[in-house]
């Protein structure tokens, strides 16, 4: 019997100790669980735990050159709601399909949804204050109203096209706000309490507030007030001629900052819906190309001045044509200039003089100049849509080509590859890249995150070279076909271009696009005016008497704008009546009944006095009328 | 018999520190369901209040009767528990709970038959074994018991109780260990429990999917590994200290009755890792006390009385635990002292009150 109990006994010892080891067991893997896998779990256990309500990141603010806000955000309330703790479902659905203005099955679907947060998009989002307030004075369990924000465009459809805009959810749809999107987003926080398994809030744990960070803030190359001057006088302009399409754009030649970029038509970014997307998407100014006309003299000018294939005061002789490979291209003035220097051929923009620098230049090295200002090529400036125009291949031109390319047809160039092929034939002879964005900086403290330095891409002329074609530029102005852009006082340069239409390689009659560039001051130009109308109404359709008017009245407002004073020591203005205006001879109209007289196209009748029958005209019969002109008719009833 | 000496007090202490635990935190845990269910946060701990007193009175009476009374009718009490448990299967009579039927119902109390049939079974297995220790060498004599024993099981089953069942095997499986049986023997225990588990698991497939949930919970988040989970997730924020009495989160409906058989994670979330181990210190207290009891019993009977019922509760605190903090699989197994619950209290206050009966006739040997 002994040896039966000391066996129990040592199996029961044997017992206790393994109780113990089992119970230290337990210990360890408590402690494992607590704080091995603890941070772990402990975090998934809060996560269930926690509601949160997200606050989206205010977008950064948009700024132009001189720190204005083009683009900041204004509060719009969004409503969260907590199924779990809506008591009244169906009160509460025809509630919010009431203010939401969504169907009550709707609405009941979103307030009976298990989930921890429901947002109803996109009814709920960005609210009214009006339908913010609705919420906030019922004051329903479960539904909450979160700030949001949405984007508010001060200017309205000023800038647009370069601005862009966003979508429900403020991401960069186009645009700056496209193309920057990743520093203007801020990134979301979000509103956290803590709940039971049934939604209700918990008051062992406080809630947490995440708050939202703020996008980084964006400064432009652009001047708010040349740009707020350019869409004005586009307007006008609009109203005024009612044309297809408007375009302009202002630049800084010595380093390529858009100053100012427009088109017309334009939209309003806060209703982008509603435009057809081939306005929002057609930023006119780097995205439409055509021929540009006689603008483009300007590098087959500075090619022939660099390449030393003439002299400024060397004679030549315009008979009002020149017979190209037996084809007779005829210049622009019927019976031609006669005899001129080359500064006067750039003066009175004549063709035939062009054909002959293109001639003596040979299609290679007018085409190598071609090639050199950037035409056929994308700018690369920081904006959505830029096209790179037709340039002729070089093996497909012939002396037709190459005659119609020196007076700038032929080959399509973009608006904005013609404004910095411009700077650099003026700036001292260098392309610089354009661009749009000046700076990034961070919200609140302002610190420079990023700085763009101007982009010099190549020398394309000599310094020579670029003085000369200044003072060419500034007599065109003050002499020649660009005279409606003088200013007193400023020392304007420019180049006047009305370029015909080709569709499907035919050019349309009586549709030009008129244009002037002009810069200044001449002497050392800080600024870049480029206007150009597609198919004006109510005018004759060229560049010197619709666009050199508009260009001027920019550079007018625009120079006292940049702070550069007015000069004494610009070319004087020629006044050369008859020389490079229009006249006409006025018929007798005295006698005539209304209806009886003559339709006019390049002046305009204007009527007084009560009656149908014309009793005196001024100018008189024989007498001449100056283009775009009116004549004043007295009428009475006899 | 022999001379009637003091009650441990070491065991009697620990013993009425756990059932105050219990109590209080059965509060805690349980009062957001109460609230919900019955619009009363005191609702579970008045009953656990009842029945802690009742249980500890019970103790304290059972501990003056001489435990001999359960040898002499050790066949009675077990046929007692074998008609009990055969009554509660009958429709009508057994009320079902949980997908179980396994309780009988009296009054507006109910109690478990199964429960009452674990300290049924260890006194009839005490007396076998006092009476043919010696013969327990021979085959035919353990495999008697285990008939017996399957039998028990088998009913148990069919409720089914699958904790309850486990329990009672295991403890009378570790009594014949102690009673001296051949090693070998329980090699082809070993063999036969695996499958036995075997056929368990392909009669009832959910079984497995359990036992899985436990390895890698968050594979079935909302199905088998739901519990285990939101038990892991009271315990790990619990850290070092606990959230503080009152404070757990999981209570508030994320853990299903937390009250019951995952209290101790509820335990671990406020009072934090030291109060766990406090506790566990106090149970290894308790179950080595109770084992030294066992082990300088009078006689043979109090000897495997005492380890019987020291067994059962050992086995379900550990399996319990062990669940709580994901050792091992959902069984569905209450820890005893601090679980609410009227038959399992009672029940294991009344087992308290035989080992403590058994104190009193001691040996002063050394252990």
């Amino acid at each position: 019997m002994n040896d039966f109990i000391l066996i129990m006994q040592k199996r029961l010892k044997f017992l206790m100790v393994l109780f113990s080891l089992l119970i230290i067991v337990l210990i360890f893997r408590l402690a494992f669980v607590q704080f091995v896998n603890g941070s772990d779990i402990t975090d998934k256990a809060y996560a269930l735990w926690s509601r949160n309500i997200p606050v989206e990141g205010q977008r950064g603010i948009i700024y132009d050159r001189n720190g204005k806000p083009i683009v900041n955000n204004k509060l719009s309330p969004s409503v969260a709601l907590i199924p779990r703790q809506i008591e009244n479902k169906e009160e509460v659905a025809s509630f919010l399909s009431d203010v939401l203005e969504v169907s009550y099955e709707e609405a009941y679907k979103h307030v009976s949804k298990h989930v921890s947060v429901e947002l109803i998009k996109p009814e709920g989002r960005k609210l009214s204050l009006e339908q913010a307030k609705r919420i906030i004075d019922k004051n329903y369990r479960g539904v909450y109203l979160v700030g949001d924000t949405t984007r508010n465009y001060l200017y309205n459809d000023y800038l647009a096209h370069v601005l862009g805009f966003v979508g429900i959810d403020n991401q960069g749809i186009t645009g700056i706000e496209y193309i920057y999107d990743d520093y203007l987003m801020g990134n979301s926080g979000s509103s956290k309490y803590f709940t039971d398994a049934k939604g209700n809030a918990l008051s062992q744990l406080y809630g947490l507030y995440e708050a939202p960070t703020k996008g980084m803030d964006i400064y432009l190359t652009i001047d708010m007030d040349i740009q707020i001057l350019l869409e004005r006088v586009l307007e006008n302009t609009n109203a005024r001629y009612n044309p297809d399409q408007i375009l302009g754009l202002a630049m800084n030649p010595k380093n390529g900052e858009i100053l100012a970029m427009a088109s017309y038509p334009s939209y309003n970014p806060t209703e982008y819906q509603k435009y057809d997307q081939e306005i929002y998407n057609r930023n006119l100014p780097i995205w439409m190309s055509y021929e540009p006309g006689s603008t483009f003299k300007i590098v087959t000018y500075s090619a022939g001045i660099e390449e030393g294939v003439f002299e400024l005061d060397e004679h030549f002789y315009d008979p009002g044509y020149t017979i190209v490979d037996g084809t007779r291209i005829k210049d622009w003035k019927a019976g031609g200039h006669g005899d001129q220097t080359f500064l006067e051929v750039i003066q009175n923009s004549c063709n035939p003089g062009f054909m002959e620098i293109g001639r003596r230049l040979g299609a290679e090295n007018l085409f190598k100049y071609i090639d050199l200002y950037g035409f056929g090529k994308k700018t690369g400036i920081d904006l959505l849509g830029e096209s790179k125009g037709i340039v002729f291949d070089l093996e497909d031109v012939g002396p037709v080509e190459l005659a119609t390319s020196s007076f700038g047809q032929g080959n399509s160039v973009t608006p904005i590859q013609l404004v910095t092929a411009v700077s650099a034939a003026i700036n001292g002879g260098i392309l610089y890249q354009p661009y749009v964005l000046k700076e990034i900086r961070m919200p609140i403290t302002n610190d420079l995150i990023y700085e763009k330095k101007k982009n010099a891409v190549r020398r394309v002329i000599s310094e020579e070279t670029s003085d000369v074609m200044r003072y060419a530029l500034e007599s065109v102005v003050a002499k020649g076909t660009g005279r409606n852009a003088f200013i007193d006082g400023y020392r304007v340069g420019g180049k006047t271009g009305t370029a015909q239409k080709a569709v499907d390689g035919v050019y349309l009659d009586n549709n030009y696009i008129v244009s002037f560039i002009g810069a200044a001051p001449m002497n050392d130009p800080q600024i870049v005016v480029y206007v150009a109308i597609d198919n004006p109404k109510n005018t004759i359709q060229y560049g010197g008497v619709v666009a050199a008017p508009i260009v001027k009245e920019i550079l007018q407002e625009a120079l006292p704008i940049l702070g550069i004073p007015k000069q004494a020591d610009q070319i004087e203005k020629e006044l050369r009546w008859g020389w490079d205006t229009k006249y006409y001879t006025v018929p007798n109209l005295i006698g005539l009944k209304r209806k009886e007289l003559p339709p006019v196209y390049y002046y305009k009748y204007e009527f007084f006095g009560e009656g149908n029958v014309v009793k005196y005209q001024s100018p008189r019969p024989g007498e001449k009328v100056t283009e775009g002109g009116t004549i004043l008719i007295y009428l009475s009833r006899e | 018999m022999k001379q009637e000496k003091q009650m441990n007090i070491l065991l009697f202490v620990t013993t009425i520190l756990l059932t105050l635990i219990g109590v209080i935190m059965v509060y805690s845990a349980s009062q957001i369901w109460a609230e919900f269910k019955f619009n009363d946060r005191y609702y579970y701990l008045w009953r656990q209040l009842i029945f802690a007193s009742i249980g500890l009175l019970g103790m304290y009476i059972i501990s003056k009767i001489d435990y001999q009374i359960y040898k002499k009718n050790a066949s009675f009490i077990f046929l007692v528990g074998l008609g009990l448990l055969i009554m509660v299967l009958l429709p009508g009579i057994g009320i079902v709970r949980g997908g179980a039927r396994s309780w009988i119902g009296i009054g507006t109390f109910s109690i478990q038959p199964s429960e009452f049939m674990k300290i049924a079974c260890i006194m009839l297995v005490s007396k076998y074994l006092s009476d043919y220790y010696h013969d327990m060498k021979k085959i035919k004599y353990v495999l008697l018991l285990l008939c017996v024993l399957l039998l028990v099981f088998g009913l148990v089953m069919l409720q089914p109780d699958f904790g309850t069942g486990m329990v009672i095997v295991a403890t009378v499986i570790v009594m014949l260990f102690v009673s001296g049986v051949d090693l070998s023997y329980f090699l082809y225990l070993i063999l036969a429990g695996l499958g036995g588990i075997t056929l368990l698991i392909i009669s009832a497939p959910y079984r497995l999917q359990r036992i899985f949930a436990y390895l890698d919970p968050w594979s079935d988040p909302l199905g088998a590994g739901f519990q285990i989970i939101q038990s892991l997730y009271a315990i790990a924020p619990g850290g070092l200290f606990g959230v503080g009495f009152g404070n757990s989160i999981q209570k508030y409906f994320y853990l299903p009755e937390p009250q019951t058989d995952f209290i101790f994670a509820i335990i671990i979330e406020e009072l934090g890792f030291i109060g766990g181990v406090a506790i566990l210190i106090l149970y290894t207290t308790f179950l080595i006390t109770s084992l030294q009891i066992s082990y300088k019993a009078k006689d043979l009977f109090g000897k495997f009385l005492a380890l019987g019922i020291t067994l059962t509760i050992f086995i379900q605190f550990f399996i319990n635990i062990g669940v709580v903090i994901g050792l091992l699989p959902v069984t569905g197994i209450t820890l005893p002292f601090l679980s609410y619950g009227g038959s399992s209290l009672t029940v294991t206050l009344l087992g308290v009150g035989i080992i403590l009966n058994i104190s009193k006739y001691q040996n002063d040997d050394e252990v």
